[in-house]
């Protein structure tokens, strides 16, 4: 274990650390562009230069292991500070400074390294015409990235990024010298899986994406730490949102799992969380939905638990390990139902980790290893149908999204016979024939745990609270096919997350072990009487300090 | 000096293997062969040759770094990209001498341990391209080359490779990614090619003229070729001078000698009996000398003393109607033309010096260019950049802001202002089809 001084601070790292990731430990901040710690490192924007004691020349910092006994300075070094100013004075040279209009602002490397290490007191010398690209400044080079070459730093982080991690080696550079410039390989669409990402490790704006550029600057979006729904992969997140509208996923840093990537699947289905088809509980009024008070749907639910003949509930892989454990309590084991949780084989979906391997995803769901592990009855399509084909007076459906079946005309015909509660975001055609339907809202409205196929359990928070959590989407105006642009501030609605109406309705029915107050008293009572998530503490999982701010991101993005 | 490198110039079929053979050829194969590895990185090292592709690093030394025990193969390159300006040695040897480049190939082959060799010559040397070809399928043929050469089990290929125009591929680890078939970048070093080469194999890469030294250092010993020149600027070496000289071409003269020798004995003097101005030492990236320079001997260490290099011997004569602003231009033209834009320095530097000469030359300098350059120049050399090509640009054009600062001043004196900017006004059909704005 190397120990060395950085600018006075004494620090100890690990042998092979680099001098940037060595000064950060030490409470230093080395300026980068091209490093970032999970791709090969090529030394190319010369920022990171330092001073080491008794070297003659200037050493880069990410390119120079840190050595026992090394003196670095960084601040301290007039020599290196002249060289990295002139660095920036070449990058900003051509550089279009069109912050005002870059969707990038906030978030860029280059803006931040300008204001931070310069105090925006910025002087060049260039009198000469700037460099373009023409033709390229705003050019779509794929399905989500648009590229801006004028604004590029030529650090190739999104060429080794295709490289070294998707492996698609889609991008390269082309031309030479200053007239280099960004394109894909063959001229082809960028069709990477997980084209997103080299957005992610652009340090400036020149990829950006399109389905997320100009809806909301940087520094508006908070971001909440939670896991993507998308498969039982459980990439960890961050969704930015802002007033209560969620507007991008963003990739949250996870050696083990995600390092800091993201497949486009996952990070598109962001806008989907802003999908809210149901405000307010609902029941069947002479064939017509009339809204209803939570009150009395939570005592009309009660009344028919209470009645039942026979109870099943289709619960789903997409429940947080603490719903799926209150489901199970209180349908399972107090109320002697049925539970069966689909589980569809989803699109075959991978992801690379820190260490450079790639994990697989068999489901299309973010928890059905948390549903095997609690010992429900994992079923697939044909199981579902044959489970519903049972007949039973009260059918409980968690989740219409659980399976596709569910959507089927089949289903339909089955579900007919008895009564039906329904929990449901969106519009789904089980939900409209429900007896009660009762309003769930988005992941980014519900806090919980999900195992991922890894095994992992991981922690997701809650982005902004229920009761704020709906509002309309429409079609955006900008281009023809962009997604939907949610409008903020729409109505609150009434949409509660399952794990409190569930223990709304344990207490409503007098079982008051499972009346609990947070998903933590849920986890900590299923952690004491669950093998599977025994000696688990829910403080303990995955350090998740709640708002994140976008600069502490920045370092590996 | 009685020619060594190019004492076949001239002769009937100086390219035949019979004529080398004739003249001592490969016996210093069959001596190398006999001795073992050791032995001959011994007697290089006591030669005191040092590489002539530019940066005079002492030849036996970089072969020693190659790990004597590493598994699995290890290649040598021989640099055939002579793409510096003013630099044309190599085609010489090459055109009237090949088996001697063949021969060294061998010998540093065989010192270093290495069973492939290539030879990376630039692509628009065609016809020394075939040439070379054609000289190792002669060497084949008589089992100086492939499988248990001359009996001694030791085997040895050679490929030509053909570069596709770049200058860059010229520098030792641009020109290792350009064989593997990549995008000629230079690497980042450490680590070092003799340890990290091609394929990620432990490598030596040398200049023709390096190479062709090796044979005769074999043949006639280490004293002999030391005694040629002077201490650690030792051998012969051959001087290509161009520009406003009687007689330009290559001319092989041990080191040492002056500059003033060179250009007013060998190459006949300035032309039209006019006085002679400045003149590039060692290529274009070699900081300029001025006329009262010239008594500066042409070896590395009296160029490092005179603060700038010997380079590649390309002297490139400047007589006194040159314009050294549009000297400067030139050069700026060449480098940012042939940087490979990986790094900022060099990217950025390159061309922002080509457009201020540009501007200069337009007539529309200001009085703050010179010490702009100065300052672009001094923070694109010294390290700032991955490869040399960085200093390769820097150092001549701050060497002649520096030295003929009067020429820049009267350019600006003189200066009229820039024409105002005519941005074009670009018709505007509303935004595109599929595009988010
Ligand atoms: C930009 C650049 C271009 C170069 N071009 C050549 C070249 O054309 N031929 C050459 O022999 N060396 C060239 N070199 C030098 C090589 O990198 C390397 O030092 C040399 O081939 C080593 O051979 P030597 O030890 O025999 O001198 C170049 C270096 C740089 C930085
Ligand atoms: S497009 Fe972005 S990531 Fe790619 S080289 Fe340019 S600045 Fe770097
Ligand atoms: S110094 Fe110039 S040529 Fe060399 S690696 Fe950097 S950009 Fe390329
Ligand atoms: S971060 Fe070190 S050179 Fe770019």
């Amino acid at each position: 274990m190397p120990k060395l001084t950085i600018d006075g601070h004494e620090v100890e790292v690990a042998a092979g650390t680099n001098l940037i990731e060595a000064a950060r430990a030490a409470g230093v901040a080395i300026p980068y562009f091209c490093y970032h710690p999970y791709l090969k490192v090529v030394g190319q924007c010369r920022i990171c230069m330092v001073e080491i004691a008794g070297q003659p020349r200037l050493a880069l910092g990410c390119a120079t292991p840190a050595a026992d006994g090394m003196v670095v300075k960084v601040e301290d070094s007039e020599r290196a500070r002249e060289a990295r100013e002139a660095v920036m004075e070449f990058l900003l040279a051509n550089h279009p400074l069109d912050c005002p209009v870059c969707d990038q602002a906030g978030e860029c490397l280059l803006q931040d390294h300008s204001m931070s290490e310069q105090g925006a007191k910025f002087t060049t010398h260039m009198a000469e015409t700037r460099r373009t690209f023409p033709g390229y400044e705003r050019r779509l080079i794929g399905p989500h990235v648009m590229q801006n070459q004028n604004r590029c730093i030529h650090c190739s982080r999104c060429i080794r990024f295709t490289r070294e991690i998707s492996e698609t080696a889609a991008l390269t550079y082309k031309s030479r010298g200053n007239s280099t410039f960004i394109d894909t390989f063959d001229g082809s669409s960028f069709d990477d899986p997980m084209s997103g990402c080299a957005t992610d490790v652009c340090p400036v704006g020149a990829l950006t994406l399109r389905e997320t550029r100009f809806r909301k600057r940087a520094w508006k979006l908070r971001s909440t730490p939670s896991v993507c729904p998308g498969c039982s992969i459980g990439c960890n997140i961050f969704i930015d949102h802002h007033e209560r509208v969620v507007y991008r996923f963003t990739p949250r840093e996870n050696p083990a799992i995600n390092a800091t990537w993201l497949c486009d699947y996952g990070r598109f289905l962001a806008e989907s969380l802003n999908e809210q088809a149901y405000l307010a509980p609902q029941r069947q009024d002479h064939g017509h939905p009339a809204p209803a008070a939570w009150g009395e749907a939570l005592a009309a639910v009660a009344a028919l638990l209470r009645g039942a003949a026979s109870l099943r509930v289709v619960a789903s892989a997409n429940m947080s390990n603490e719903e799926l454990f209150l489901a199970r309590e209180l349908f399972g084991r107090h109320l002697k139902g049925e539970i069966a949780v689909p589980v569809a084989a989803g699109e075959p979906r991978r992801m690379k980790n820190g260490k450079g391997e790639w994990l697989l995803a068999k489901d299309a769901h973010p928890n059905a290893a948390g549903a095997r592990r609690l010992g429900l009855d994992t079923v697939d399509g044909e199981g579902l149908s044959r489970f519903l084909y049972g007949g039973a007076g009260l059918t409980l459906i968690l989740d219409p999204e659980a399976h596709p079946f569910l959507a089927s005309p089949e289903a339909l015909r089955l579900l007919r016979v008895g009564t039906t509660v329904v929990w449901a975001r969106r519009s789904h055609p089980v939900a409209d024939g429900a007896t009660w339907l009762l309003p769930t809202p988005s992941l980014a409205s519900d806090e919980g745990t999900f195992t991922s196929s890894t095994g992992a359990v991981q922690r997701f928070a809650e982005a902004f609270a229920a009761p704020g959590t709906v509002h309309r989407t429409a079609t955006g105006g900008m281009s023809p096919d962009c997604p939907t642009i949610a409008l903020p501030w729409g109505a609150p609605g009434e949409a509660r997350p399952l794990w409190l109406v569930l223990s709304a309705l344990a207490r409503e029915l007098g079982i008051e072990t499972l009346d609990l107050a947070s998903p933590a008293e849920v986890f900590t009572l299923m952690a004491r009487s669950e093998k599977g998530f025994a000696g688990l503490s829910w403080e303990a999982l995955g350090g998740l300090a709640p708002q994140e701010s976008f600069r502490e991101r920045q370092h590996v993005g | 000096m009685e020619p060594v490198l190019l004492r076949a110039r001239g002769a009937a079929d100086s390219r035949a293997i019979t004529t080398y053979l004739g003249a001592g050829g490969y016996e210093g194969w069959k001596k190398a062969l006999a001795m073992g590895p050791d032995a001959v990185t011994k007697e290089v090292s006591d030669s005191e040759l040092r590489g002539r592709g530019g940066a005079g690093f002492p030849t036996g030394r970089k072969w020693s770094f190659v790990p004597k025990d590493h598994p699995g193969p290890r290649y040598l390159v021989c640099n055939a990209d002579e793409s510096e300006p003013g630099t044309f040695k190599d085609r010489e040897i090459i055109e009237y001498d090949p088996h001697q480049v063949i021969e060294g190939v061998a010998i540093a082959s065989f010192a270093i341990k290495a069973n492939t060799a290539y030879i990376y010559i630039r692509g628009e040397f065609v016809r020394w391209a075939k040439i070379l070809e054609e000289a190792i399928v002669e060497a084949r043929q008589r089992g100086f080359l492939g499988k248990n050469v001359l009996g001694s089990g030791f085997d040895l290929d050679i490929w030509v490779h053909r570069g596709a125009g770049a200058y860059i591929c010229g520098e030792e680890t641009a020109l290792l990614e350009s064989i593997e078939g990549k995008r000629g970048f230079p690497r980042l070093k450490p680590p070092f090619p003799a340890l990290v080469g091609l394929f990620g194999k432990p490598t030596v890469i040398n200049n023709v003229e390096t190479l062709a030294c090796v044979p005769h250092i074999i043949t006639r010993g280490a004293a002999w070729f030391a005694g040629i020149g002077r201490p650690k600027n030792t051998g012969p070496k051959l001087f290509g001078v161009s520009g406003h000289v009687n007689r330009p071409g290559v001319y092989e003269l041990p080191l040492g000698v002056t500059f003033r020798e060179i250009i007013e004995e060998h190459a006949g003097g300035v032309r039209g009996g006019r006085k002679l101005k400045a003149f590039f030492p060692g290529g274009s990236s070699a900081p300029v000398l001025t006329a009262a320079e010239v008594d500066v001997k042409a070896d590395f260490d009296a160029c490092a003393e005179a603060k700038t290099m010997l380079g590649s011997g390309g002297i490139i004569v400047f007589d006194d109607t040159v314009d050294m602003v549009e000297v400067a231009d030139n050069v700026a033209h060449f480098y940012a033309h042939e940087s490979c834009g990986q790094c900022t320095p060099c990217r950025e530097g390159s061309d922002w010096c080509m457009d201020i000469l540009d501007r200069l030359m337009a007539g529309h300098g200001l009085p703050a260019d010179p010490d702009t350059l100065l300052r672009i120049c001094r923070f694109a050399s010294g390290g700032m950049t991955i490869c040399p090509l960085g200093d390769a640009f820097s150092l001549p054009i701050s060497s002649i802001v520096t030295k003929f600062r009067d020429e820049f001043e009267r350019r600006i004196a003189a200066a009229t202002p820039l024409p105002p900017r005519k941005l074009p006004v670009l018709p505007w059909a509303g935004p595109k089809a599929g595009f988010g704005i």
